[in-house]
């Protein structure tokens, strides 16, 4: 297995000359199997390009899978940019979990409203398929195993653990930490006080997430923020290197991956942060890398 | 009048190094009278930009104002909304303008839409600490912004209608006509004539470079050739090709201005983030 970033960063794209280097697109990374399947995670920005060079490795329809850790747009603006939804007979199966919506494929076809996008979700070529998925149900996709996790994100999110090729990855976004706010269906202005059910669910959920990753090769996860940020913005659902590192250690992973970079950080200060963190994993056993537009990933220690 | 474009940009955002030179913001336009007021076109991606330089004055301390005018809702043109740091901060004056969508939806309901549970954290428009009001306009009314006079108009855009925008301050016109497809790319619409005659900047959807125009045609996208037509019969005093394509690169665009500018006696201009522009 290996796995290919398409788009890094959270929250909306940001083009231009400081994020040259890292990229400026939104969440999309593509899982590959040994035999050629292939798997998408998150449907932001970077989707359009990797729907371009799919477009050029196979004129064929094919059966796409895109896994969404939720709605947000930045993880689904791409979908209606992926070239082959346009080639008649391709089959496209989106799993995501349904949160504030009554129906999975109103929501993706939402994002193509006559008021958002010139052409309805029903007029594009492609088969559309909708599956709802639910944290800690299995299912299978081909030879790859998919465990969904729960995830601390407004409204909800889902991670997912992706298991083939005698090997497992993980992709964690978004996600705020577990232990200051318990995200809900309702907007949050600031941090509201937790009752001690919230705390239950908080460490229940954690615990859950860290038996998920437990022997996981790669977990590629939310770093949205640096420590400082965090503490301006702890309700917004996303969490910071330390945080993940912290969850990586408990669950005796190999290798984290930043991800989910925040708008603002220019391509020399996710140098710095990309430095800090290598150093830090380093001292706990734990290799850090950061993710950048183009990066591909072998999953797996060779043998 | 001064004019910045903050995002130029087509469809879809476009980073790394092949679009450095032009940007690869969706679209966003600042216009200043000589007297300060400020106008803002459109909330695509260079929204955000614009945004950071608006906080670090007035909008920082919730003493802003600003009337922001939309051609439309496609996400490209309202993408940077939910990121518009301005609407955060409470005493902030934003004023949205702009057409109902052609869906019969108002457009206070497409922006709360936007902004739904699932799609965004915001959850509403509620949400947004800024006294924002959401103003539908009636395309061909002519609005009285401070220190700007708004002539409107609706042009097609496919299957759809965009609002295109005439505006004039300090004895100085800008047209704005993006988002738009006459029948033929050589005979641009009366409104659209009326709307850019003897403007001073016409700012013209070019999305297509013409070669590639007859593939496209029904999208609601106009080749660069139609600004060109437009800007001679309308007698515009200079065009900028405006509303990139995605696909195209710097070196792309530079190859269609030298084309389009052989073509015509008006003086043509790739529109590029950057500078502010005197007109």
């Amino acid at each position: 297995m290996q796995i290919t970033f398409w788009g890094v960063r959270g929250s909306y794209p940001v083009p231009g000359a400081a994020t040259v280097r890292y990229g400026g697109q939104t969440s999309c990374v593509e899982s590959r199997s040994a035999s050629g399947e292939c798997l998408i995670v998150d449907a932001g920005t970077g989707m359009r390009a990797l729907g371009n060079k799919l477009i050029r490795e196979s004129q064929k329809p094919m059966h796409y899978h895109v896994l969404l850790s939720h709605v947000h747009w930045d993880h689904i603006q791409g979908l209606p940019f992926f070239s082959p939804a346009y080639v008649p007979g391709t089959k496209i199966s989106v799993y995501a979990l349904l949160t504030a919506a009554d129906e999975l494929n109103e929501v993706i076809g939402g994002i193509t409203r006559h008021e958002f996008f010139p052409m309805p979700l029903e007029a594009v070529p492609a088969n559309f398929e909708f599956h709802q998925v639910e944290p800690g149900v299995d299912f299978q996709i081909g030879a790859t195993r998919v465990l969904p996790i729960a995830l601390n994100h407004p409204f909800g999110a889902v991670g997912y653990r992706i298991e083939c090729d005698q090997s497992s990855w993980a992709y964690v976004s978004d996600t705020a930490p577990f232990d200051l706010v318990l995200h809900k269906q309702h907007f949050l202005k600031g941090v509201e006080p937790l009752s001690d059910d919230d705390k239950l669910s908080l460490s229940a959920m954690r615990d859950a997430l860290v038996k998920r990753l437990e022997g996981v090769d790669t977990v590629v996860y939310d770093t949205h923020f640096l420590p400082e940020e965090y503490a301006k913005f702890p309700h917004y659902g996303h969490s910071t290197p330390d945080q993940a590192l912290e969850i990586c250690q408990a669950a005796k992973v190999r290798r984290l991956v930043l991800y989910h970079h925040a708008p603002s950080h220019t391509d020399e200060q996710m140098d710095k942060i990309a430095a800090e963190y290598l150093a830090k994993g380093a001292n706990v056993g734990v290799e850090v890398l950061t993710s950048f537009e183009g990066m591909t990933l072998p999953i797996g220690t060779p043998p | 009048m001064k004019l910045r474009f903050w995002g130029v940009r087509g469809s879809f955002a476009m980073s790394g190094h092949d679009f450095l030179r032009y940007g690869g913001n969706t679209t966003a336009i600042e216009l200043v009278s000589a007297a300060g007021d400020r106008l803002l076109i459109d909330l695509g991606t260079g929204a955000t930009e614009y945004a950071k330089t608006l906080m670090a004055a007035e909008f920082g301390k919730g003493q802003g104002s600003l009337p922001i005018l939309l051609s439309h809702t496609h996400l490209d043109h309202i993408q940077g909304l939910p990121f518009f740091t301005p609407f955060f901060i409470k005493g902030n004056k934003i004023r949205i303008l702009g057409a109902a969508p052609s869906s019969g939806l108002s457009l206070e309901a497409t922006l709360q839409n936007q902004l739904a549970p699932h799609y965004s954290p915001l959850n509403s428009l509620e949400n947004l600490a800024a006294d924002v009001t959401i103003e539908e306009i009636v395309p061909g009314a002519t609005l009285q912004l401070p220190g700007f006079v708004v002539v409107t108009a609706a042009v097609p855009h496919g299957s759809m209608y965009t609002t295109a925008y005439r505006i004039t301050a300090d004895g100085k016109t800008v047209a704005h006509l993006s988002d738009v497809e006459y029948p033929s790319p050589d005979e641009p619409i009366d409104i659209a004539c009326a709307l850019a005659q003897d403007c001073d900047l016409l700012i013209h959807d070019a999305m297509h470079a013409d070669h590639e125009y007859e593939l496209r045609r029904g999208w609601g996208h106009s080749p660069a050739r139609a600004g060109v037509v437009l800007a001679e019969r309308a007698g515009a005093r200079k065009l900028a090709l405006f509303h990139h394509n995605p696909d195209a690169t710097d070196d792309m665009i530079d190859e269609v201005v030298a084309r389009t500018s052989a073509s015509t006696a008006v003086p043509v201009f790739a529109a590029a983030e950057g500078e502010y522009l005197e007109l």
